[in-house]
């Protein structure tokens, strides 16, 4: 038996009387990439956050570096050599970078300066330690994150879905330097929903469900399936592309871009048909959120042409874009999409307020929203149910209820399976099918090559700003990647 | 120029100032003199001590709105005990203790019971409002001994006993501000729950902030009782709110996290510069708040504009260079 740098031994959680872990054993052994997989729900976070004395375990114990962790506390974890790396950074916008990573060390910041640069510099990423932390792209968030796990010396780092918010490139770069720490004898522990990236770096893997361990084995050991199945019982595989679609090169162009241009892209044209889903890709940076924005109305068009159903077409609010049929779905859900502490059907009627009656009549409107819980597959108790209290997965069900009940005739989702499993991830994939086939065009802005060619009809890819290219229905991830990274270089050229 | 501007709102607001002086200047010779200096700084202060003490409770994202009402309970606590003949130290110890007692039940009803900073201190308002009348049964405070009284007269070089604490007051907080642990107050408010994650005393931190509020209130109630040389039960009665849009005015943000003591020190001496002013220019007093409010609006909305401008300025400038294949693309690059 190998040294175990953190352990958990029959940990158990309860919120309110609803058990959530129920007896879990866990341990980080040094030098080794531990995989945490589960479905959303399933308690993983809960389990870390117990691991990092952020929230107090109702019954069990917590070891790190055999030490019991006492009192509970992220101060007193952090001391004994454990960091957890949050999913979303957690980040002093109004602070520098250098602030950012040395608040809550015992020496003053200036003190440090040199070292956080060298581990950039390790890290090889570009980050200047001086600017205003409000400035930083997400990836260069979860960088000061990271930054700081490693300034404090941690021996066992958690990586809680570090990759959600990464290029493939960035990702690679995360990967190299995981494998890094793991040969110096650290320990880390590796979240994430993408079973390919958990199989590319780690040595042992350990599926929660519903609270409890259901898997726990050598990677090496595992088959894909025997994971899948451990996490949710009935889903072997990510559902197959569902057949070869019919053309849509006959049907007419619902919405033409020509030659727009705005903050952050140039020169963009293309158009979606009806009933077609539209791949619209990229790395991070690309301007596709950017592109997005300005069609409904958030940011300012510089220049170009929009045509929808041969009409022109400016929005100058999301609201008019609605009104006119086109709904936007935004990336981050928690900030622009979701009203978290509003009831479930409030949300959902939540762009359709302005066709509502004088005094509201919620009988309809949770009626409204039973329609879609059923259509959808939302897990909830009732429709009065805050949404903040829902999974990942029904989160982002519900912001596809809301974009619906718009009635869109052009919907326009961003990155719309960020930080959802598996099974949640069948279920939208299916959702945007059916609502292809019922005739609403769709454009699918991911940067998840693998999710682009299983839905798009049709591939469009940008890098930098500009259009890189456009491929037909069944391209391969390679050919897309090359567009989306080739003409980076030639950029820079 | 306009960087400068862009980075701190103090900036301006320092300019505003000087050209509010210089106007004045003009209008009435004699203005601009070492002695009206010395009398804006003296009818500052209360102002300025309620500010400093409130501005680390806005740091962490909170609010205090109870600073005139301790600021009362202290001077009311100062005025009985000497006149009962206890010694000034020790009237001036009970007088600070009180209003230390009074912020750390303001932080212990935050931090500790976690109530909204807004509802527990409009309680607390009322509360010690009350306290104070009770304790004085509605009557004025009146006869105060001379050496308290010459605590707040101009003494040396035109500052006060008073006026000297509170400069080393301003020192002392900025000192601390820019240490270690003075951080902590900014980035609890910045981010309460990425504080806790890195394992600061977050509800600790928020309490003392409030204890700072109180004891920098009492050292006002001494302040105003030793100038003016009684303690009417008004005594304070709003000047919390002066006190918070003067912290607003000078660039402390009431969503926590942001300002510097030098935005606090000149926000509140542009306010107090504005009554003198008036007296100088024999506007009769009662126009004050009409002209206080109406110079509060033009710098902030100078200030908000400038700043939108500084902002889409920036924003085209950054898109700009992304066109080029600038900084964007830059980690990706680097990385592969």
């Amino acid at each position: 038996m190998e040294f175990s740098l953190a352990e958990l031994n029959a940990v158990s959680k309860s919120y309110a009387n609803t058990p959530v872990i129920k007896g879990v054993d866990f341990s980080v052994r040094a030098g080794e990439i531990h995989a945490l997989l589960g479905g959303n729900g399933a308690g993983k976070s809960t389990l870390m956050k117990i691991l990092a004395g952020l929230v107090p375990a109702s019954g069990g114990q917590v070891r790190i570096g055999g030490q019991p962790l006492s009192p509970a506390t992220p101060a007193q974890a952090q001391a004994m050599g454990l960091y957890l790396v949050p999913q979303e950074a957690h980040i002093f916008p109004n602070q520098s970078v250098l602030e950012n990573v040395c608040v809550g060390l015992p020496k003053s910041a200036a003190e440090y300066r040199t070292r956080i640069t060298d581990l950039i510099a390790q890290l090889g990423v570009s980050l200047s330690v001086d600017v205003k932390a409000a400035t930083l792209e997400i990836a260069d968030r979860q960088i000061v994150e990271i930054l700081r796990g490693l300034v404090r010396d941690a021996k066992v780092l958690i990586l809680d879905e570090p990759t959600s918010a990464l290029t493939p490139v960035e990702v690679d770069t995360l990967f190299t330097r995981m494998r890094g720490l793991r040969n110096s004898g650290h320990g880390l522990v590796f979240i994430s929903h993408k079973l390919h990236e958990l199989r590319a770096v780690s040595d042992r893997i350990t599926v929660l469900r519903d609270g409890y361990v259901v898997h726990s084995a050598d990677m090496a050991d595992s088959a894909d399936a025997d994971i899948l199945s451990a996490m949710s019982p009935g889903v072997t595989t990510l559902s197959a592309r569902a057949g070869d679609k019919q053309g849509h090169a006959d049907k007419a162009a619902v919405l033409t871009l020509q030659n727009m241009s705005g903050e952050g892209f140039v020169d963009i044209s293309f158009d979606v048909k009806q009933g077609e889903v539209l791949g619209l890709t990229g790395v991070v940076g690309a301007g596709r959120t950017e592109l997005a924005e300005t069609l409904v109305g958030l940011r300012p068009r510089a220049a170009g042409n929009v045509t929808l159903d041969s009409v022109s077409f400016r929005a100058k609010s999301p609201f008019e874009a609605i009104k006119k049929g086109v709904v936007h779905l935004s990336e981050d859900r928690q900030q622009y999409g979701l009203f978290l502490e509003a009831p479930l059907f409030w949300n959902t009627s939540s762009l359709v307020y302005d066709r509502l009656p004088f005094f509201l009549r919620t009988r309809y409107e949770r009626k409204r929203f039973d329609t879609y819980r059923t259509a959808l597959g939302i897990k909830c108790e009732s429709p009065d149910q805050h949404v903040g209290s829902l999974s990942g997965g029904n989160q982002q069900k519900v912001l596809l209820s809301k974009c619906l009940a718009a009635e869109p005739k052009v919907l326009i989702l961003d990155e719309p399976t960020r930080g959802v499993d598996v099974g949640a991830r069948n279920d939208i994939y299916s959702i945007i099918e059916q609502l292809a086939e019922n005739g609403t065009s769709v454009i699918l802005i991911s940067s998840d090559f693998d999710e682009v060619v299983r839905l798009s009809d049709r591939i469009v890819v940008m890098a930098g700003g500009h259009l890189a290219g456009e491929l037909p229905s069944g391209a391969s991830t390679d050919e897309i990647a090359q567009l989306a990274f080739e003409a980076e270089e030639t950029a820079h050229a | 120029m306009l960087e400068w501007i862009a980075r701190d709102r103090v900036a301006t607001l320092f300019m505003v100032t000087v050209g509010v002086i210089l106007a004045v200047g003009a209008a009435s010779p004699g203005f601009l003199s070492l002695g009206t200096a010395s009398i804006v700084w003296s009818n500052g202060l209360v102002l300025m001590l309620v500010a400093l003490g409130i501005f680390p409770v806005i740091l962490t994202r909170n609010i205090d709105v109870s600073g005139g009402s301790v600021l009362g309970l202290s001077a009311v606590t100062l005025g009985l005990s000497v006149n009962a003949g206890f010694a000034m130290p020790i009237a001036i110890a009970m007088a600070m203790g009180a209003g230390i007692a009074a912020g750390a039940l303001n932080g212990f009803l935050v931090a500790v019971l976690g109530a909204p900073s807004i509802v527990a201190t409009l309680g607390t308002l009322g509360l010690f409002r009350g306290a104070m009348l009770i304790a004085t049964g509605g009557e004025w405070i009146e006869g105060l001994p001379e050496n308290l009284k010459a605590l707040g007269a101009r003494s040396f070089a035109g500052l006060s006993v008073m006026g000297v604490v509170t400069a080393s007051i301003i020192i002392l907080l900025w000192v601390f501000l820019r240490s270690r642990r003075g951080r902590w107050f900014m980035v609890v408010g910045d981010n309460r729950e990425a504080a806790r994650h890195l394992g600061l005393p977050v509800k600790r931190i928020e309490f003392l902030a409030f204890v700072w509020a109180g004891a920098a209130a009492s050292v006002a109630g001494i302040t105003f009782a030793s100038q003016i040389g009684f303690v009417p039960n008004q005594a304070g009665t709003g000047i919390e709110l002066r006190a918070i849009a003067a912290l607003v005015l000078g660039g402390v943000s009431l969503l926590g996290g942001v300002g510097s003591v030098a935005g606090v020190v000149i926000g509140v001496i542009f306010f107090t510069s504005i009554d003198t002013s008036l007296v100088f220019l024999k506007i009769p007093a009662y126009w004050n708040d009409l002209i206080g409010g109406a110079m509060l609006l033009t710098v902030l909305l100078i200030d908000g504009r400038l700043r939108i401008a500084l902002e889409a300025r920036d924003r085209a400038a950054r898109y700009r260079r992304g066109e080029q294949g600038g900084p964007d693309l830059k980690n990706a690059e680097d990385a592969a």
